[in-house]
Formats: C-alpha cells, sequence, structure tokens
C-alpha cells in the first residue's frame, strides 16, 4: 500500500498530506470545541441542579425532620408545576434511614419503599454532567437541618437538549471540518499541481528506475529564474554527462579488446617469427635437394603444415580484432580460437596451461561469442599474468543443469583488494589501473550472470556463472 | 394662627377624609380550609358579599389546621368562624350556632371514602395495611367518620393502616388519593362534589368506595358568651340572609351552596354519637 502511495503523483500525495493534516486539526479543534461546550454545558446544569435541590433542600429540611409526608409531597408537587422548562422530571425524598417520604410521582417511588433504586448511579450536585450521552441525570443531595442529617434528596435531570445541542455542535463541526477540508484538499491539488509542474516534468525526464535519464527540451523549462528552473537546468547538464560518460565507458570497452590483444602481441609474434625459421630452412632444402622428390616432397609437407599454422593465427587475431561480432553465437571454435591466442603467451612465461572444455554446440550456441570470448580472454591474461614463472594456469567450460560454468584458475597470489572490487562490486573503479576486471564484470551482469571468486590451496578460481537460455529465446 | 388651632384642623381634616367604616373594627370571620381553600376568587366574593350585606368592613382570616381556627373563636381572636361540626360539638357549651349551610337542599352533607379510581377495594375493610389520607384531625368528614367505623371494627387508623397522613385539606386529600401517594382517603362529600364539577380532572381518577350516612353540614359558629353581641347577631343574620341579595347569591352559588339556615344542635346528633363511639373505644 506504501509502495502504491510512494507511486502516485506527488501533486496527489501533497493533496492527501494537506487533507490529512486538515483532518488532524479538525478533530483537534473539534475536541477543544466539543471540550469547551461541554464544560460550559455541565457548568450551568450544576448550578440549575446546586439551585433546585438546595431550595429544595431547605423548604424540605424541616419536614423530612418531622417525616412529613404531606408537607414533603405538596412543596415537590408545587416545585414540580411551578418550576419553568421541563428540565426536572422527578424528585424523590427519604428520610434519614433511607426510606421514602414522598416524590414527584408517588408511583414510580411509593411512600415508605427504600430510595437505594435510585441513589445508585446519582452523582452529587457538583459532579452532575451531561457528558456520557444519557438523556437523564441523577443528581443527589443530602437534607440537613442545623447541621444534622435528616434525610437524601434525589432528582433526575432531562438533559435531552444538551446531549442534543452537544451531538448538533459535533456534527456541525464534523460536515464543516469535512467541507473546509475537501476545499482545502483541493485548493491544494490545483495549487501544488502549478508549483510542481517543474518537478513532474523533472520526474518524467528521471527516467524509472535503473532507466538513463533524458534531458528536458528546452521549450518545456519554464522562462523564470526560480529555483526549479535553475534544478531543471542543472538537471540537463547532469543528464548531458552521464551520457557522455556511458559513451566514455564504452569506448573503453571497445578498446580493452585491443589492448587485450596488445599484452598478446609479443607471444604472438614468437608464435610467428618461431615456425618462420623452420620454413626458411624448408625452402633451402628444396632448393639443395630439387632433384630429390622424395625430399622436396617432405619438405612440401612440413612448408604446408608451418604456413597452415601462421594461417590459424592470423586468423584467430582477425578474428579477435572483428569489429562487429553481434548475433554471432558461441561455439567450441571460439575457444579453440582463445587458446591458439593465449597459449604461446603460456608458453613464453613456462606455464602450464590445463584447458578443458566440456560442452557442445548445442548447448553453446545458446549464448553470445563476443562478450564470452572477451570475458574469457580477460579473465585469462589476468590468471596468467597473475601466476609465476613455471606456475600453472586452467580454463575449463562445464554444463549444469541450468548454468553454463566459465572458470580460470591461477596459482598466483590471489586478487589484490581493488582487483577484488572491480571484479565482484559495482563501486566506483579508482582512476588508474585497467579496465579488464570491471569490463568482466559488466558483460557478466549484461548477461545476467554471476561471478564468485575462491582462494584455496594456493589456487585463484574465479567462477563465472550464466544462465543457459532455452533454444527458441534469440542470443 | 396659633399651633393648638393648626393641629385640630389637621386632625379634623384626617378623620374626614378616612372611609366612613375605617373608624370601627373590622369583624373577624374565621374559614378553615373546609372548602375551596386555594380559590382566592371565591373567597374575596364571600368577603365582599358579608361586607356589603353588613355594611361593615369583614376580614377574613384563614388558618390551617381546625384546631387554629377552633382556637382563635375560642379566644377571641376572631368574632365568628365556620367551622365542622366535630369541633362545634367538641366545645358545644362554649360556642352558638350562628347558621348551617344548606347543600343540596339539606343542611347536611356526607363524607367520602375514596381510592384510586382502578383500585378493586369495594368498602374500608379492603383497605387494611395501605397510606391513608385524612384531612384533620379535627375533622368529621375527613377524619371522625373514618376513625369511628375502625373503631366500630375495633380497629385504630394506626393499626388498621401501614400509615395514615393528616394533609390538612379536603382537596389535598383529594390530591393525595388522586396522584397515588396514599390508597385511599376520607374527603368530605360536598368539597369532593365541588371538586368534580369545577376540577374534574382532579376527582376523575378517584373513586368513591363509602358514604357516610348524611350528617350535620360544618356550622357557623361564634363564641356563646358573644352571642348576644350586636355585632355578631347582625353577622349571623347577615348570614342566614345571603340569599336575598344577587351578590350574596352568587357568592353561594360559587360556593355551590342553597343558602344558609339558622339550624339547631340536633343536626348534629349523627356526628355526636361518632364521638361516641371513637371514645368509647
Amino acid at each position: 500500500m506504501l509502495r502504491r502511495f510512494d507511486a502516485w503523483p506527488i501533486t496527489i500525495r501533497v493533496a492527501l498530506a494537506t487533507a490529512v493534516l486538515m483532518v488532524l486539526l479538525g478533530l483537534a479543534a473539534s475536541q477543544q470545541v466539543l471540550s469547551t461546550l461541554g464544560r460550559l454545558q455541565d457548568a450551568r446544569l450544576r448550578e440549575y441542579a446546586r439551585l433546585h435541590v438546595e431550595g429544595l433542600a431547605v423548604a424540605l429540611g424541616p419536614f423530612a425532620l418531622h417525616k412529613d409526608v404531606w408537607e414533603v409531597y405538596d412543596t415537590l408537587d408545587r416545585a414540580r408545576t411551578n418550576a419553568s422548562g421541563q428540565r426536572i422530571l422527578f424528585t424523590v425524598v427519604a428520610d434519614d434511614r433511607g426510606s421514602v417520604l414522598a416524590a414527584t410521582d408517588p408511583t414510580r417511588a411509593p411512600v415508605d419503599s427504600g430510595i437505594d433504586a435510585f441513589v445508585g448511579d446519582a452523582v452529587p450536585v457538583g459532579e452532575v454532567s451531561a457528558a456520557n450521552g444519557s438523556s437523564v441525570v441523577r443528581v443527589t443531595a443530602p437534607l440537613s437541618v442545623q447541621g444534622r442529617d435528616v434525610g437524601q434528596i434525589v432528582t433526575e435531570l432531562d438533559v435531552a437538549d444538551l446531549v442534543a445541542q452537544r451531538r448538533g455542535a459535533a456534527l456541525a463541526l464534523l460536515a464543516g471540518n469535512a467541507i473546509a477540508t475537501l476545499m482545502l484538499a483541493l485548493a491544494g491539488y490545483f495549487v501544488m499541481s502549478r508549483m510542481l509542474k517543474p518537478v513532474e516534468l523533472l520526474a518524467g525526464h528521471m527516467g524509472k528506475a535503473g532507466g538513463t535519464p533524458h534531458p528536458i527540451p528546452e521549450a518545456a523549462i519554464p522562462r523564470s529564474n526560480s529555483v526549479l528552473t535553475r534544478l531543471l537546468r542543472n538537471f540537463n547538464d547532469m543528464a548531458g554527462a552521464i551520457d557522455a560518460r556511458t559513451e566514455a565507458e564504452r569506448r573503453l570497452a571497445e578498446r580493452e579488446r585491443f589492448v587485450s590483444l596488445g599484452r598478446l602481441s609479443s607471444s604472438l609474434a614468437h608464435e610467428i617469427n618461431n615456425p618462420l625459421g623452420g620454413l626458411l630452412n624448408t625452402t633451402d632444402t628444396i632448393r639443395t635437394y630439387a632433384d630429390r622428390p622424395n625430399v622436396v616432397r617432405q619438405s612440401v609437407e612440413l612448408l604446408d603444415r608451418g604456413l597452415r599454422h601462421l594461417r590459424d593465427v592470423s586468423r584467430a587475431i582477425l578474428e579477435e580484432n572483428r569489429m562487429d561480432r553481434s548475433g554471432q553465437s558461441l561455439s567450441r571454435s571460439d575457444f579453440e580460437d582463445l587458446r591458439l591466442l593465449f597459449e604461446p603467451e603460456t608458453i613464453r612465461r613456462r606455464q602450464r596451461l590445463d584447458w578443458r572444455i566440456d560442452g557442445s554446440d548445442d548447448i553453446l550456441g545458446r549464448l553470445p561469442s563476443a562478450p564470452i570470448r572477451q570475458v574469457a580472454l580477460n579473465l585469462l591474461l589476468n590468471a596468467s599474468s597473475a601466476a609465476p614463472e613455471g606456475g600453472s594456469v586452467s580454463m575449463r567450460i562445464r554444463e549444469t543443469e541450468d548454468t553454463l560454468e566459465l572458470s580460470v584458475t591461477d596459482d598466483g597470489p590471489g586478487l589484490s583488494d581493488t582487483a577484488r572490487t572491480r571484479l565482484l562490486s559495482e563501486a566506483p573503479v579508482a582512476p588508474g589501473g585497467g579496465v579488464g576486471l570491471r569490463l568482466v564484470r559488466d558483460l557478466v551482469t549484461g548477461l545476467d550472470g554471476t561471478i564468485a571468486c575462491d582462494r584455496s590451496e594456493g589456487t585463484t578460481e574465479i567462477t563465472v556463472r550464466l544462465p543457459r537460455r532455452r533454444a527458441a529465446e534469440p542470443c | 394662627m396659633d399651633r393648638r388651632r393648626v393641629l385640630g384642623g389637621l386632625g379634623a381634616s384626617v378623620a374626614l377624609s378616612a372611609p366612613a367604616f375605617a373608624r370601627r373594627a373590622a369583624f373577624r370571620f374565621g374559614l378553615t380550609p373546609v372548602f375551596l381553600d386555594n380559590d382566592a376568587n371565591v373567597i374575596e366574593r364571600l368577603r365582599t358579599a358579608l361586607s356589603d350585606a353588613k355594611g361593615d368592613p369583614i376580614d377574613l382570616i384563614q388558618r390551617r389546621t381546625y384546631q387554629e381556627i377552633t382556637a382563635s373563636l375560642l379566644d377571641g381572636s376572631v368574632d365568628a368562624a365556620w367551622i365542622c361540626g366535630y369541633p362545634f360539638l367538641q366545645h358545644r357549651d362554649r360556642l352558638a350556632l350562628l347558621g348551617v349551610p344548606v347543600w343540596r337542599g339539606r343542611p347536611q352533607y356526607q363524607s367520602y371514602l375514596i381510592v384510586r379510581a382502578e383500585d378493586q377495594a369495594k368498602a374500608l375493610a379492603d383497605l387494611r395495611g395501605g397510606i391513608h389520607a385524612f384531612s384533620d384531625p379535627n375533622s368529621n368528614s375527613g377524619y371522625l367518620v373514618t376513625a369511628s367505623d375502625l373503631a366500630r371494627m375495633d380497629e385504630t387508623p394506626e393499626r388498621f393502616f401501614s400509615r395514615a397522613i393528616f394533609t390538612y385539606g379536603h382537596r389535598n386529600v383529594v390530591r393525595a388519593v388522586a396522584d397515588g401517594l396514599t390508597r385511599s382517603g376520607s374527603v368530605d362529600g360536598y368539597v369532593w362534589e365541588a371538586l368534580a364539577s369545577v376540577e374534574p380532572s382532579l376527582t376523575a381518577p378517584t373513586r368513591i368506595v363509602a358514604k357516610s350516612e348524611w350528617l350535620g353540614f360544618p356550622p357557623f359558629a361564634a363564641r356563646a358568651d358573644r352571642a348576644s353581641d350586636p355585632n355578631v347577631r347582625r353577622f349571623g343574620k347577615v348570614l342566614r340572609g345571603l340569599g336575598a341579595s344577587p351578590i350574596g347569591r352568587e357568592a353561594l352559588q360559587l360556593l355551590f351552596l342553597d343558602g344558609i339556615q339558622q339550624g339547631d344542635t340536633t343536626l348534629f346528633n349523627g356526628i355526636a354519637a361518632r364521638m361516641a363511639e371513637l371514645s368509647g373505644r
């Protein structure tokens, strides 16, 4: 619910917040008004009850003392008929033993019956209140003559009008507050929607979570020189900067491919140069023994093998160097190319290379070629440079039930913290140093894959797990 | 002009400007709450009628209880009074009869025993254990009749009723029963009938359970030793001749009375018999 509320337009949220605040303010104010009204009513009621009960108590005291049933009744009856308004509903007077002397309605409280039934919920004059919502309240007071307690009086007061007045006030306040809240909420909506138009514009161009912000057209930016206008212009500058950075990163990644080849150029030169000596010797042999067909045939075989090797190497270099590889699927030959390019480097450094590719073209073909070649080459170059002279490097491709696992090991000293940050997190790359490992991370993330790095028994193992896509899905 | 002459002249002018009858003391006539004691209009009409007929001012003096008005009569605080037959007989030797009202053609009335209309009681005996309203301990119809009836049953009001209260007014007895304050009441039949005419809403919730025999109507009396006083004699004459003047007839009409006759003490023999029964318990 809260998430949904967060997704609402800010104008509606502000209007709703205004309404909620108004409701709270209205409740607090209404409570104040009702409580003041209640206090005034209660004070009036207490004054009325005090006058009535005290007046009667003075008149009835001597009669109660003498237990003069008729005079008590006559006084009550005359007080009832002379009373202005109809607030006094019923009055009963009892002697000092709680036995009823008389009541305004003798059928309700017969002479000599107990007054207990009426005393139960009666309150003293000073505590009478119409706040409990009941339309009738009972008040009790002692009857005394010259300080001597001679009986008790209980009066029922009709407070229905006060209760109705309180209810009416509550309803009026409720209605008034509801209308005021509604009007303020609407006004708040219109004012806020006007004031926050630039913010809405900004939010609209921010893009959804993870998306790229795009600049606001100049025509849509208000002409005034307000803070919000400056904010919009700053946003446009920022969006431009983000575009520039993205482009720079793209170029950097592109360059990385050449960097990897550059790192291989020395060993690849040896790879080409070494057979060349043998090939030149073979041509000398042909020249010398041109009349010996047997020798010529063997020399031509050697020439053919050497030239084929050179052709494969140059093809692999060209393949790696190709600008546009998008749309091509991964295959076993990609790994053969990689081995062709990478193995001379290990030979140069007298390192042992363990190369195991387990995976059919059918499975591999569901993944794109270019990013995986780049990932594998970067990891291999990293491993080879980490491993010592005469050390060992391994490359292994393995299929599991739902992933393709690519793991590269070396017996070097392990990844530095900086390298680990580049490979395993999104944290900003520190200036200086290559972008090879960060590029690995970006490419793997782009393929929805994960990277793990383990170190055990002097061996560092970096494992990339790529989800296997269904055959029907385009690569 | 000397001072003596001035003062004399002033005195003469004061005497001349005062109403002619103000020079004599007003005749004081006492009333018990025997009838519609709450109706100031009726009382004023009666006072005016009597004053007019007598030609002298008359003060009407009302007291709450029969005892107070009887005592006032006996100690001379009032010159004459309309009292009940019961206190008249109690002080028979010191009182003289000035007249007896005639109601519905006879100088007699009845005592009513009343209950609330829905009460199932059929006789006094059914009212045992209830709360009873008497009018006045010195009232014939409002006490003596019921008390003597109970005496015949070998009972007293205190034992027979759970509680007996005195309301000091026949109208109050009707109110007490009508409002449910008491279960039953002893009331002057004349008052009950008068109320039934002028205030039917008051008598409607009540029902008559029993009526006594006809007894002497509450009489007008004066102290016996002053009965020959010309002022008192003239007042008696005015009373008995009230029906002769229109204003007097109007007053009598308001009181639901036909007139006032001389009467004699034998009218009160019934009351005397009940007094004897009560004292012979």
